[in-house]
């Protein structure tokens, strides 16, 4: 066994010292704002309390997560946020790679496009919300008036005012805005993609399409699954959009388990149940992406 | 000797009456003279509100250079929300704060978050408010807010040319001519309501006039407490009704996903597309606002027809729907963050800014001047045709039912708002919606 020397304990020292500084406040922030409120949360999941700092809190022990298990508005909610899932996995990351692969081929001259097609993800969702609410509006939106015109008559289209329409017309939206996101995530994974490989398969005789699909392609794999991982818990956990041109409507057409948790917090007043459902959100997509890393996410190395 | 007390007994009496009257005649609780700080909530963000509100507060402040008043504008749509998570702090919660009376107002009183005024109440000045805006601002035999908003009434905006079009030559009075009326509309190619349901409130106005012309106030106060029910026959009246009209298209397409916080069903109504709305008497202002020509060349107003079957039997058709006291202030003044103190100094000095600075004279006129009728007694007269209509029939009712979504506990209110999206949706019958209001009712009621 070698022996310290009198330096390397110094370094040895002086890293940890500079680690603890450097981790401290990153440390403290998860705490404050990650660790502390999912343990409040799961803490007030077992409270009847109606959310106000002076009203009385009483310990029903696991009654509201009885509740919540036998909930069937819950898990409506869930089907539509696992219905929302695979159609963003579906749309979303195809669409984004197959317009990144367009980008890529085309280089320079293209970024125009790319400037344009990035622009639904620079909008605030609510900006996205109104947009699409007079757009799809059964009066004078873009869609019935198309129907008219198609039909020479006038043709009213509610799209949002019936299930299941509602969800689908939504997870367009949603899809919308959310593609260039992917498309400049699979971008970064082509420029990181080394020129030698290119090189390499060009002088072994390769056309530009057996390229990417045996070389780029392949080599965009683990992107290809964060990018899924990310959608997977983006899609589980969403709510602002269909807060702004829903709220959950029709009659819980498009309800997702976010909006029903903020129904049950902040309208109803019944902050135990809200509570539970939160940690019933936590439970199921912790699960789900964790089942997902598991099962398609296996370590490789190229 | 007797009478030496007497005398002096009178002098002292005049000189205490003299020293009321140096102060302008007013009964009001004199403030500290330390420095104070009042947090305040409410929702004027932009327009005339904002500016007399601000005002209100601002000669406040002049008459009283200690007090330094924060005012804090939220947002409606999300007010509920930010008042609760204010409300769930230990510090930092606002000392007066705006709401809508009704089952939040309950809500919050039983959760130590309102200062019971009762006692200021009857000691000092305040406005002399109608019965009903005093009824509103009470619970549980308690004065818990001062009103401030103005009253708002419910009734049936229509397009004048519209109904010329449509060979219509008088205003609907029953409920069988004013669905004679919606056909002789539909017929010549308009929508007969115009309706932007998407947050329910406004679909509820229909289902609350037809409860109500049916049975009066007897079978939803019946319904509240629990000795009726939401499936009597009233509530099955209004919901077969509706689902009737829906189903003859007396309703615009796509009217659950329409939102009046866009004016959308305003705008029908205004461009000449439907021929009548049932709204809030907001729209009278909003109207004149938006267009103030076809306001003044094409609007009219009247009171929701009667059920002349009810009549028949007795039923009183002056039950109106609405609010006295459009908004009230509530206040939440105390010396522990747990609330069992209250903080005097404070409560007064919110009190006089409710009372004196909003509600005087300057400020209700700027009300009237926008529309508006201040919920105080000797405003019930206006030259406005549209106002004339709805002031009358608030002012003429026999009782002025609160909208349910803000009269009903939160919980039920929910659940209410859900089922009008279902009722005229389709997608679930009168008795269903019944069920499930009986249902969240029943809960509301054991806690």
């Amino acid at each position: 066994m070698a022996k310290k020397t009198g330096m390397a304990k110094r370094d040895a020292r002086s890293t940890a010292i500079a680690a603890t500084i450097f981790l401290f406040p990153a440390v403290v922030l998860l705490i404050v704002y990650m660790v502390y409120p999912i343990i409040d949360t799961f803490l007030i999941s077992r409270l009847k309390w109606n959310g106000f700092y002076t009203a009385e809190k009483i310990n029903v022990g696991w009654e509201n997560w009885t509740t919540l298990i036998n909930d069937p508005l819950f898990w409506n909610a869930f089907l539509h946020n696992v219905i929302l899932m695979v159609c963003s996995i579906l749309i979303q990351i195809p669409l984004g790679m197959a317009l990144a692969t367009f980008l890529d081929a085309g280089g320079k001259k293209f970024n125009i496009f790319k400037i344009i097609w990035f622009l639904p993800y620079l909008m605030s969702s609510v900006a996205v919300g109104f947009l699409f609410y007079y757009l799809l509006a059964t009066n004078g939106g873009l869609i019935s008036g198309f129907a008219t015109l198609l039909s020479g008559k006038r043709t009213m289209v509610d799209l949002m005012g019936s299930s299941p329409q509602a969800l689908y017309a939504v997870i367009g939206v949603i899809a919308w805005q959310y593609t260039p996101f992917y498309m400049v995530y699979f971008i970064a994974g082509y420029s990181n993609i080394d020129t030698s490989l290119y090189e390499a398969a060009v002088i072994d005789g390769a056309n530009r399409r057996q390229y990417i699909f045996k070389v780029a392609i392949p080599l965009l794999g683990p992107i290809f699954k964060t990018a899924c991982t990310m959608s997977l818990i983006g899609s589980l956990k969403y709510f602002d959009l269909i807060w702004n041109m829903t709220q959950g409507g029709p009659s819980g057409g498009t309800e997702l388990m976010a909006t029903y948790m903020y129904k049950m917090s902040f309208q109803k007043f019944n902050m135990g149940y809200g509570s539970a459902i939160a940690g019933g959100m936590f439970i199921l997509i912790t699960v789900i992406a964790l089942l997902f890393q598991k099962v398609f996410v296996v370590k490789e190395d190229y | 000797m007797k009478k030496l007390v007497a005398v002096i007994l009178a002098v002292l009496m005049v000189f205490t009456a003299a020293s009321v009257l140096a102060e302008g005649g007013k009964n009001i609780p004199e403030l500290t003279k330390e420095p104070m700080t009042i947090l305040l909530w409410d929702i004027a963000t932009e327009g005339l509100g904002k500016k007399v509100q601000e005002d209100a507060v601002n000669r406040f402040m002049e008459a009283y250079p200690n007090i330094k008043v924060e005012q804090v504008h939220q947002q409606n749509d999300t007010y509920k929300s930010q008042l609760q998570i204010a409300l769930s702090a230990k510090e930092g919660q606002p000392d007066m704060y705006i709401h809508w009376g009704g089952g939040p107002m309950a809500e919050y009183y039983k959760s130590g978050c309102v200062n019971d005024i009762t006692e200021l109440f009857n000691t000092y000045d305040h406005p002399d408010f109608i019965d009903a805006a005093v009824a509103q601002s009470s619970y549980d035999g308690k004065i818990l807010s001062i009103p401030f908003g103005g009253l708002s009434g419910c009734d049936i905006f229509y397009n004048k040319d519209v109904f010329a079009a449509a060979g219509i030559e008088a205003v609907p009075t029953t409920i069988a001519e004013l669905e004679e009326c919606c056909e002789k509309l539909k017929a010549a190619g308009y929508y007969p309501f115009s309706l932007a349901n998407l947050p329910r409130w406004t679909g509820s106005m229909y289902y609350m006039y037809l409860v109500a012309r049916h049975s009066g106030n007897a079978e939803f106060d019946a319904a509240y407490d629990g000795t009726g029910s939401f499936t009597s026959p009233a509530f099955i009246y209004a919901g077969e009704k509706i689902q009737e009209w829906v189903n003859k298209g007396y309703f615009n397409e796509g009217f659950n996903s329409m939102a009046p916080d866009n004016n959308d069903d305003r705008a029908l109504l205004i461009q000449g597309a439907a021929g009548m709305m049932l709204h809030g008497s907001w729209q009278v202002s909003g109207i004149k606002n938006d267009d103030e020509e076809f306001y003044n060349e094409s609007l009219g107003t009247f009171r929701f027809p009667i059920d002349e079957e009810a009549q028949a039997a007795g039923v009183p058709q002056n039950v109106e729907i609405g609010t006295a006291i459009g908004n009230g202030f509530s206040f939440n003044c105390w010396l522990d963050p747990e609330h069992t103190q209250v903080d005097e100094e404070k409560l007064k000095a919110c009190y006089v800014l409710a009372t004196q600075f909003y509600n005087d004279d300057i400020y209700n006129a700027a009300q009237v001047e926008g529309g508006g009728t201040p919920s105080i007694k000797g405003f019930d007269k206006t030259d406005d045709p549209n106002l004339k209509v709805v002031i009358d029939t608030f002012f003429n009712a026999s009782n002025v039912q609160l909208w349910y979504d803000q009269y009903l506990p939160a919980s039920v209110t929910e659940v209410h708002k859900d089922m009008m999206g279902e009722l005229f949706g389709l997608t679930k019958t009168p008795e269903e919606v019944g069920q499930a209001q009986d249902e969240a009712m029943a809960k509301a009621r054991e806690e």
